[in-house]
């Protein structure tokens, strides 16, 4: 499993407000994002609303979890009737010793993948490294981050923070080939080169958008065609998903695929959708002769067993959530320190990897909703994150001087002696630094930071209680 | 083929996850989700509607499949007759040069016989099919060489512009997947209005007779298309650059 850097979130956010190529993809790459689902979305595609079809996906998604081990079952069984195999891990480190065995069973050299963020979360490429197999990633942007030892900075678009400059610095260091700013000739040169690792590869590695539990299909899109290469072409083919990423029948997928391509590039259909059931059949011209599916939980169950973050496992990894979170869109996807970034990252990695040391995501939020408001699956973002930090603040994991602070605060308001007392004490402290009603900067550690870029309402001269007693009550009291 | 075994740590996976959702047994009827739950006579009538409807907006379903194709970048053609599809096959070949071109092994070919129509240009296209004279592992490395794939499909898709194709017999994936050029055919009676309906009829398949269903088939709704490097859209990353979609006439 790669290094979980959660706990860096403040860290890594100073860092990359300060570097510019990440504050430049940021931009204009992003508005692209948000301008394009927005028309595809105005365009009326279809005659259902936009609305609607949000919420049916939801019904769907909410539906197929809350019956999860009835799905993988049924998915299982027919997966296995059309000759395909399926491993159920349990974490990382199983799933990789899954595929590192069938690797082995067929005298594996090479393996081309297609984007898989759970083979993200297993590390897997390391791990068949170090087995002597050489992984090659074929979509362009997850093959320029393999390239440069990075992890991905967006879901869909991981190598967004890599300029043209330093895409072809890269391909000179490692493919020898010469310099260029011409972005066509890029995907050119990395085209060339992929063709001869499809060629030649032995095993085939993909992800999963959708896996159909009643016809045993997982459902792949990709716009490049490297999905359909990688699924096509190598003697071996291996899915690895998410064990939640379940729908029950092959009729819920179009909502699905429309709602998803529209979400995450503004396209009314991306340009290549695989389904794949099993191997070939014997008939078959073509096609890899043994087809695995794993179904990996790796941290999920942690997710399924909270009735409330449940729902963020019927994401369907568009980033639409990513493009339009203002915090995001200031700090990137590397500070989020693990696979996933941006708001559903805040909820996910935390849940996944240990939400102690991931305590600082769920506050990389200001809980605006644009999250929500954009979610094809319409995922109650803020909701999940409100009650992650709930979670913090009441299991202990909060800091101290916050528990302090909300000790001391409940002591005070216990009784009207007791904070009529703090109230006269803090106005007579409050005097050297409140001007006109309002205090500047709080010279104290922990709270200092607060008036950085805020005024603190200062205490009024009398409280209303004060002013109840002595002018307004008249004589009612006597 | 025979089914592969269950994973020994199947069952104890799936009580884990029964317990994370509060249950203790396993479900056993079927879910009550609209999708799964119809039966096959009412699956049955759904198909009947479906096939009527088509067949009633069929026109304005060729071109709202002509429009949207074009707005994704396909070259769309329309063919009046057979003879015309094959022409368009030879001015797509012509323009491109192509030497070699690979097809695939299809009745629809015996119909539009853009092999006859081809080597009057003076070129011979490979049936990327196994046979007498052809291994199955002998085609991935002629279709990586070849310039012009042509196929044609089992349907057209108008909501999204694309082609549906199915890997069956005498259908290679390689043919429509490494070519750098490729050429469908589609015919006027394969095309659907939307997504639903071809999914509809996928799972009627499904249902009716699943071994005939295919293990494994494709959308392609356009070329092979990238914006991973500074969000410029660039085509023809790994599958096809240029696409052709050559509507034509039923016999």
């Amino acid at each position: 499993m790669p290094e979980v850097k959660t706990s860096r979130f403040k860290s890594e956010s100073v860092k990359a407000l300060a570097n510019e190529n990440i504050q430049r993809a940021l931009g204009a790459p992003f508005a692209h994002f948000v301008d394009g689902r927005k028309s595809a979305i105005e365009a009326d595609y279809t005659e259902e609303s936009w609305d609607s079809m949000r919420d049916r996906a939801a019904a769907t998604k909410a539906h197929t979890i809350e019956r999860l081990d009835y799905y993988l079952d049924l998915l299982d069984k027919n997966v296995r009737r059309n000759g395909g195999h399926v491993h159920f891990a349990d974490d990382a480190a199983h799933a990789n010793q899954i595929v590192l065995d069938i690797a082995r069973q067929h005298d594996v050299k090479t393996v081309i993948k297609s984007k898989s963020m759970v083979s993200e979360e297993m590390g897997i490429n390391d791990v068949l490294e170090k087995n002597g197999i050489k992984p090659v990633e074929t979509d362009l942007g997850e093959y320029i981050i393999q390239l440069a030892h990075e992890t991905p900075f967006h879901l869909i678009a991981p190598a967004v923070h890599k300029t043209k400059g330093q895409v072809s610095e890269l391909f000179e260091k490692f493919l020898d080939s010469a310099p260029t700013e011409d972005i066509e000739k890029l995907c050119l040169i990395a085209r060339d080169v992929l063709r001869d690792s499809f060629a030649k590869a032995d095993m085939g590695i993909s992800g999963a958008n959708f896996i159909v539990a009643e016809t045993g299909t997982v459902v792949l899109v990709t716009n490049e065609g490297n999905g359909r290469m990688t699924t096509s072409v190598p003697r071996v083919h291996v899915a690895i998903s998410g064990m939640e990423k379940l729908l029950p029948s092959i009729e819920d997928v179009g909502l699905f695929l429309r709602l998803l391509a529209r979400s995450a590039t503004g396209q009314r259909i991306t340009s290549y959708n695989s389904f794949i059931s099993g191997p070939r059949a014997s008939g078959d011209e073509d096609g890899p002769e043994e087809f695995h599916l794993i179904l990996v939980d790796n941290g999920r169950l942690n997710l399924l067993k909270d009735e409330t973050l449940r729902e963020s496992l019927g994401c369907i990894r568009c980033g639409a959530c990513l493009n339009h979170c203002p915090v995001y869109r200031k700090v990137g996807g590397h500070a989020y320190g693990w696979v996933y970034p941006g708001p559903i990252g805040a909820i996910v990695s935390p849940m996944l990897t240990g939400l102690k040391q991931g305590k600082e995501l769920p506050y990389a939020s200001t809980l605006c909703g644009s999250c929500r408001d954009v979610c094809p699956v319409k995922i109650d973002l803020p909701k999940l994150l409100l009650d992650l930090r709930h979670k913090i603040a009441s299991g202990g994991a909060g800091s101290m001087p916050e528990r302090l602070g909300i000790r001391q605060w409940h002591n005070t308001m216990k009784t009207r002696k007791k904070l009529e007392g703090s109230a006269r004490l803090g106005r007579l402290l409050q005097g050297p630094i409140a001007r006109r009603g309002f205090i500047k900067r709080l010279p104290l550690p922990v709270v200092s930071g607060w008036t950085k870029s805020r005024d603190f309402p200062a205490l009024p001269p009398r409280s209303f209680a004060e002013i109840w007693r002595d002018e307004l009550s008249g004589g009612d009291r006597s | 083929m025979p089914t592969p075994v269950e994973d020994p740590n199947k069952a104890a996976f799936l009580a884990r996850v029964r317990g994370a959702l509060g249950r203790s047994t396993p479900i056993t009827v079927t879910p009550d989700h609209p999708t799964l739950k119809t039966t096959l006579p009412r699956h049955e009538e759904k198909i009947r509607t479906t096939q009527a409807r088509t067949e009633a907006r069929r026109p304005q379903n060729i071109a709202r499949l002509e429009t949207i194709a074009t707005a994704a970048a396909w070259n769309v053609h329309r063919a009046a007759d057979a003879e015309e599809a094959a022409n368009a096959v030879v001015g797509i070949a012509a323009n491109i040069r192509a030497k070699n071109i690979v097809r695939t092994a299809e009745d629809l070919f015996k119909r539009v016989d853009i092999d006859a129509s081809l080597r009057k240009h003076g070129v011979s296209p490979t049936v990327l099919a196994s046979g007498r004279s052809r291994r199955k592992s002998d085609l991935k490395a002629i279709a990586f060489k070849a310039d012009l794939g042509v196929s044609g499909v089992e349907y057209a898709i108008a909501e999204t512009g694309s082609c549906a194709v199915f890997q069956r017999k005498g259908i290679a994936r390689i043919a429509t997947l490494a070519p750098p050029v490729l050429a469908l055919i589609v015919q006027e009676s394969q095309v659907l209005e939307t997504l639903d309906d071809f999914f509809a009829i996928v799972r009627f398949q499904f249902l009716t007779n699943r071994t005939r269903l295919a293990n494994y088939y494709n959308f392609i709704s356009g070329p092979s298309r990238t914006a991973d490097i500074e969000q410029t859209l660039t085509i023809g990353v790994h599958g096809p650059g240029e696409v052709h979609m050559i509507i034509v006439a039923d016999a």
